[in-house]
C-alpha cells in the first residue's frame, strides 16, 4: 500500500499514502490487467546503458504522464551533504546547455502540460504531464534536465533562498512539521531522520561545482527509471527513448545498500508548543523495509486501526469520545526501513489520555487480533486504492516508478492478491512484532500557555 | 422522525421509463459522452460512461451554499451538509462512513459558495448500493440532537483554527472587505456568531427549502451504464414531489476600493494578498480576466513565479487566482515570503498588477497562457470525481457542462487587447491585506 514516503508540489514530507499495487484483483478477476478496469499489462523493457523503461497503454484522457525516478535521496547524503539532493532538484528546473532558466516550465505549460518534482529518501522523481502530441517533448526535456543541466552560480545563489522560504513554510505548518519531526525520533542517527530540506550551513557551503558533481554520480541512466503511460504505443515510444535516452552514457553506477536504522528504544517523548491553538499529537513505531512481505500485513493492520474512516480508532476517538478532530495511521516503506505513523488533531487537555486509548486499542488488538469483517474492510480498501490508482495515467506512471525504483514492479503487480491470503492471525503477530507499547516516539504539538 | 419524505417512497422501486438518452458526439478517447435526463419532478441526471478503471464517483449537488445565506444564518449550509452525512433514520454517522468503506469508497457533504455538495466514490460493482446511500443521506437524515451540538463545536475549532493560519486569516479579511454584505463575503464555515445561533429547527427548514428536486443535480461519472443508472435514480428520486430552487441572496458587493489592512499571524512567513471583484461565469469579460490572471500567476512560467520568484528571490509561494464564480468573482493576488522581504515584496507584487494595464502582453505569454489555462483544466478532469463535480456544478450554476466547451472556444479567441482591456478594468482598484508574524 504505502509503499514509499513522498511529499506533494516540491514541498517536502507529507507523508502521502501512496496504494501502489497493480494486477489482478481477487474479487473482481480481471484478467491480465488492472482490477476488473480494461487496461493491458505494462511492459518493461532495459535499455543497453541500464535506464528502465516501463510503458502503460491507458486511454481514459488524451495525457500522457511521463516519470522519471532517480535512483537518490537524502539516504545517499553524507553529513555535510545534508539537503543536496533536493537543491540538486530545484536546480534541474534552473536552465540548460541550450537553453536558460524558466524555458522548462514555458515548453510544458506552453504545450499545456504540467511538470513538478519531489525528493523523498530512496529517490528523486520529476514528472510531466502532457497533451499524447508532446510526449517527445516531455521525453526529451525531461533527459535535458538530467544530463544538461547548466548549475549556473548566480541561479544557485537565488535557488538557496527559495529553499530557505521553502523551509520556512514546512516549520509553519503543522501538519508536515510534526511528522518532519517524527521521523527525526523514530530514526535518530539515521539518514531516514535527517532532513531533506538540508541544513544552514551545508546548504550555505553547496556551490555550482558541488551540485554539478553530484549530479555527475548519481544521474546516471543505470540509475534511473522512466516511465510512460497514457493514449501511447510502445514502439513508438521506445523509438523516442532510444534516440533520446539510449545515447547516454553509462557510467558503472554501483548502487549503495540501504542503511538499517538503529532500533527504537523506550519511549521517546517530546513536546513542542506551537503559536497555533489546535494541538496535534504524532506516534511513530519502525516497521519494515520496503522489500519486506510483512509490510503487506502491516498495510492492513494500520488500515485496521485508523487507516479509514471506520477504522478502530477512528470510531473510538472520533465519533463515541469525541475526543479527536482526526486520527489517521499509515505506514511508510523506505528501503533501508519503515515507519508508522498515527496522527491525531486533538485540544491540548485531552493528549494524554487519547495516547492513552490508542495504547489500550493496540494492546486489543495485540491480544485478539482484527474480526473478519475488519480483515475483508482491509483488503478491500486495498484493491479499491489500486483502482482509483488505474483512474488516471500518472497514478499508474508514479505507482510503476517508486516501484520499480524502491522494491520491484513484478512485487507490486501481485500486491492485491498477496494482500487477500493474509491471515487475521498474521495481522494480530504484526500488531506484537511491530507496534511495540514500550518502544515508539510520540512527539505533541500545544499551544503556547 | 417526521420527515418531508416518506420513507416508503426509497423503497418504492417503481422503474419509470425514461426515453433514451440523448448522445452526446462520440468522444476519441474511452471516455467522454455525457446523458443529461430530466426527471418528471425537476431533478436532472448527468452520466458519463467511463470504463477505464472498475470505479464509480457520484456528485448529488444542491442549489444551496453561502450565496443563498445571509449574515444572519451564515454557515447554515455546510453545517447542514455535516449533520446529513452524521446520521439518516436507519443508521448513525459511523454506520454511514463503515458502509462506504466496505464498498471501497467514501462518502462526504459540504457546501462551498455556490453550491453544496454530497461526494462519494466506490468501487463500480458497488454503483448501486452507493447510490442508495447517497438517496438514504439527502432524503432520510435524522439531523440528531446530539450530534448538533459536537458538529457546532467543531466548526468552531475550524473557524478558529482559519484564524491561525496565516493565508486563511489574510484571506477571509480580503473576502470580508470586498464583499461586504454580499454572501461571497464568509467562508463557507460562516461566522462564530450565526454558528452559535442555529439550532436543530433551523436546520430543518433550511433542509426543507433547499432539498427539493428543482435544486437537485445528481452526476455520475465511471464504469456504469447510463441507462441503468438513471432507472435507479429514478427509482429513488423520482417521487419526491415537485418544487423549485429558493432565490439566492442577491445583496450587492460593495464598490471596489484602494485599501489596505495588516493583521499579526502566528508563523515565520508574511503572507500579501491583493485583490478585487472580477467577471461571474457568465460575464463577457471572463476568458479574457483568466488569461490575464494565468499570465500573472497561473503556473511556474507565470509572470509571479518567474520574477518575483525566479529572479527576485522574494517570495517561495506566489500565484493569481481568479476562481469561477456564478455570482461577482473575485480576482486574487498573492505572495508568501520572509517577513524581511515583505515591503519590497509588495511593491513587486504592485508593479505586476499595473503592468500587465499599462503594457500589452507578447504574443508568446498570450500563447502560453492560454495553453496553461486549458491544459490546466484538462489536467483537472482526469479523475471521475472531478468529471462528476463538473457536471454537477456546472448544471447547479444554470449553465450546464457543455458551458466549458464555449468556455474553451472563449479563451482561444482572448487577443493582447481584450487582456489589457479586462485588467485595466478589474485590477486598477484593489484591496491589499499584509498578514505578518508578530515581532
Amino acid at each position: 500500500m504505502s509503499r514509499a514516503h513522498r511529499g506533494r508540489g516540491g514541498v517536502l514530507l507529507v507523508v502521502v499514502a501512496l496504494f501502489l499495487a497493480s494486477g489482478c484483483a481477487g474479487r473482481s478477476g480481471g484478467a491480465g490487467g488492472a482490477a476488473g478496469g480494461e487496461l493491458p499489462p505494462p511492459i518493461r523493457q532495459v535499455l543497453p546503458n541500464g535506464l528502465r523503461l516501463i510503458v502503460q497503454d491507458h486511454r481514459a484522457a488524451d495525457i500522457v504522464a511521463v516519470y522519471l525516478y532517480v535512483g537518490v535521496g537524502v539516504r545517499y547524503e553524507r553529513p555535510d551533504q545534508l539537503g543536496y539532493s533536493h537543491f540538486q532538484e530545484h536546480m534541474l528546473f534552473k536552465g540548460t546547455d541550450k537553453w536558460g532558466p524558466g524555458y522548462i516550465d514555458r515548453t510544458v505549460e506552453g504545450v499545456g502540460g504540467r511538470t513538478n518534482a519531489t525528493t523523498s529518501f530512496d529517490f528523486t522523481d520529476f514528472y510531466m504531464l502532457v497533451p499524447k502530441e508532446s510526449t517527445e517533448t516531455a521525453i526529451q526535456t525531461l533527459a535535458d534536465m538530467a544530463f544538461r543541466s547548466s548549475f549556473d552560480p548566480n541561479e544557485v545563489a537565488r535557488e538557496r533562498e527559495v529553499i530557505f522560504e521553502e523551509a520556512n513554510i514546512e516549520t509553519d505548518n503543522p501538519k508536515t512539521a510534526i511528522v518532519r519531526q517524527l521521523y527525526g525520533m523514530v530514526f535518530a542517527d539515521n539518514p531516514y531522520g535527517y532532513p531533506v530540506l538540508g541544513t544552514r550551513p551545508t546548504m550555505n557551503a553547496a556551490t555550482s561545482a558541488i551540485l554539478r558533481a553530484y549530479n555527475k554520480q548519481y544521474y546516471a541512466p543505470e540509475n534511473m527509471t522512466l516511465v510512460v503511460a497514457g493514449p501511447v504505443d510502445v514502439k513508438t515510444v521506445r523509438g523516442m527513448v532510444d534516440r533520446i535516452w539510449g545515447v547516454i552514457p553509462s557510467t558503472g553506477y554501483k548502487p549503495v545498500s540501504a542503511p538499517t536504522p538503529r532500533p527504537l528504544t523506550g519511549i521517546v517523548r517530546k513536546s513542542v508548543e506551537r503559536p497555533e491553538q489546535q494541538a496535534r499529537l504524532a506516534l511513530g513505531w519502525q516497521a519494515p523495509p520496503t522489500n519486506d512481505l510483512n509490510g503487506d500485513t502491516v498495510d492492513l493492520l494500520t488500515t485496521i486501526l485508523a487507516g479509514a474512516e471506520s477504522s478502530r480508532l477512528a470510531v473510538r476517538l472520533r465519533d463515541q469520545e469525541r475526543l479527536v478532530s482526526s486520527i489517521t495511521m499509515s505506514y511508510s516503506a523506505q528501503m533501508g526501513g519503515g515507519i508508522v505513523s498515527l496522527r491525531a488533531e486533538l485540544e491540548a487537555k485531552d493528549l494524554e489520555r487519547v495516547e492513552q486509548i490508542i495504547l489500550e486499542e493496540i494492546a486489543r488488538m495485540q491480544a485478539d487480533g482484527p474480526t473478519e469483517e475488519e480483515r475483508q474492510l482491509a483488503v478491500i480498501r486495498a484493491e479499491s486504492q489500486h483502482a482509483f490508482d488505474t483512474e488516471t495515467s500518472d497514478g499508474l506512471a508514479n505507482a510503476y516508478a517508486i516501484a520499480e525504483t524502491t522494491w520491484t514492479l513484478d512485487a507490486e503487480l501481485g500486491y492485491v492478491d498477496r494482500l487477500g491470503k493474509i491471515t487475521r492471525e498474521q495481522i494480530r503477530d504484526a500488531a506484537r512484532r511491530y507496534l511495540s507499547r514500550a518502544d515508539y516516539a510520540r512527539i505533541a504539538f500545544q499551544p503556547k500557555q | 422522525m417526521s420527515r418531508r419524505i416518506a420513507a416508503s417512497l426509497l423503497l418504492a422501486l417503481a422503474i419509470v421509463a425514461t426515453a433514451p438518452p440523448r448522445r452526446a458526439a462520440a468522444a476519441e478517447s474511452a471516455a467522454g459522452a455525457v446523458t443529461r435526463t430530466k426527471l418528471a419532478n425537476g431533478m436532472t441526471v448527468l452520466v458519463r460512461e467511463n470504463p477505464t478503471a472498475p470505479v464509480v464517483a457520484i456528485s448529488l449537488m444542491l442549489r444551496m451554499g453561502t450565496r443563498w445565506e445571509t449574515r444572519q444564518n451564515a454557515g447554515i449550509s455546510n453545517f447542514l451538509q455535516l449533520m446529513v452525512v452524521r446520521g439518516t433514520t436507519l443508521r448513525d454517522g459511523t454506520q454511514i462512513v463503515s458502509v462506504a468503506d466496505r464498498m471501497g469508497g467514501s462518502i462526504d457533504a459540504y457546501a462551498d459558495a455556490d453550491y453544496a455538495e454530497i461526494p462519494a466514490t466506490a468501487l463500480s460493482r458497488y454503483w448501486g448500493e452507493m447510490l442508495d446511500l447517497v438517496a438514504e443521506i439527502a432524503l432520510k437524515p435524522s439531523i440528531p440532537d446530539g450530534t448538533t451540538q459536537a458538529v457546532r463545536d467543531f466548526l468552531a475549532r475550524q473557524i478558529r483554527n482559519r484564524a491561525d493560519k496565516p493565508y486563511d486569516a489574510a484571506f477571509d479579511s480580503l473576502m470580508a472587505r470586498t464583499y461586504g454584505d454580499n454572501p461571497y463575503a464568509w467562508d463557507p464555515l460562516g461566522l462564530k456568531e450565526s454558528l452559535e445561533r442555529m439550532d436543530r429547527a433551523a436546520l430543518l427548514a433550511h433542509y426543507r427549502r433547499h432539498y427539493v428536486p428543482g435544486a437537485m443535480v445528481l452526476a455520475v461519472s465511471g464504469k456504469v451504464k447510463s441507462a441503468e443508472l438513471v432507472a435507479r435514480a429514478e427509482g429513488l428520486f423520482g417521487a419526491l414531489p415537485a418544487a423549485s430552487a429558493p432565490a439566492p441572496n442577491a445583496t450587492p458587493a460593495p464598490a471596489p476600493a484602494s485599501a489596505r489592512a495588516v493583521l499579526t499571524v502566528p508563523g515565520a512567513q508574511a503572507q500579501i494578498l491583493m485583490g478585487g471583484l472580477a467577471p461571474s461565469l457568465t460575464d463577457p469579460d471572463l476568458a479574457a480576466m483568466k488569461v490575464a490572471s494565468t499570465i500573472l500567476g497561473g503556473g511556474l512560467s507565470s509572470r509571479f513565479f518567474s520574477e518575483l520568484r525566479d529572479k527576485q528571490g522574494l517570495a517561495y509561494t506566489t500565484a493569481a487566482r481568479e476562481p469561477m464564480r456564478v455570482g461577482a468573482g473575485y480576482f486574487l493576488a498573492l505572495l508568501g515570503t520572509a517577513p524581511a522581504n515583505k515591503e519590497k515584496a509588495e511593491a513587486a507584487l504592485r508593479e505586476q498588477l499595473e503592468r500587465i494595464q499599462r503594457q500589452a502582453v507578447s504574443g508568446e505569454e498570450l500563447r502560453v497562457a492560454k495553453a496553461s489555462l486549458l491544459g490546466s483544466l484538462a489536467m483537472d478532469r482526469r479523475t471521475n470525481a472531478r468529471q462528476a463535480w463538473y457536471m454537477a456544478s456546472l448544471e447547479v450554476a444554470g449553465v450546464g457542462h457543455e458551458f466549458l466547451d464555449r468556455y474553451v472556444a472563449q479563451v482561444r479567441a482572448v487577443t493582447a487587447a481584450d487582456v489589457q482591456r479586462a485588467a485595466q478594468r478589474y485590477l486598477a482598484t484593489v484591496r491589499t491585506v499584509v498578514a505578518e508574524p508578530a515581532q
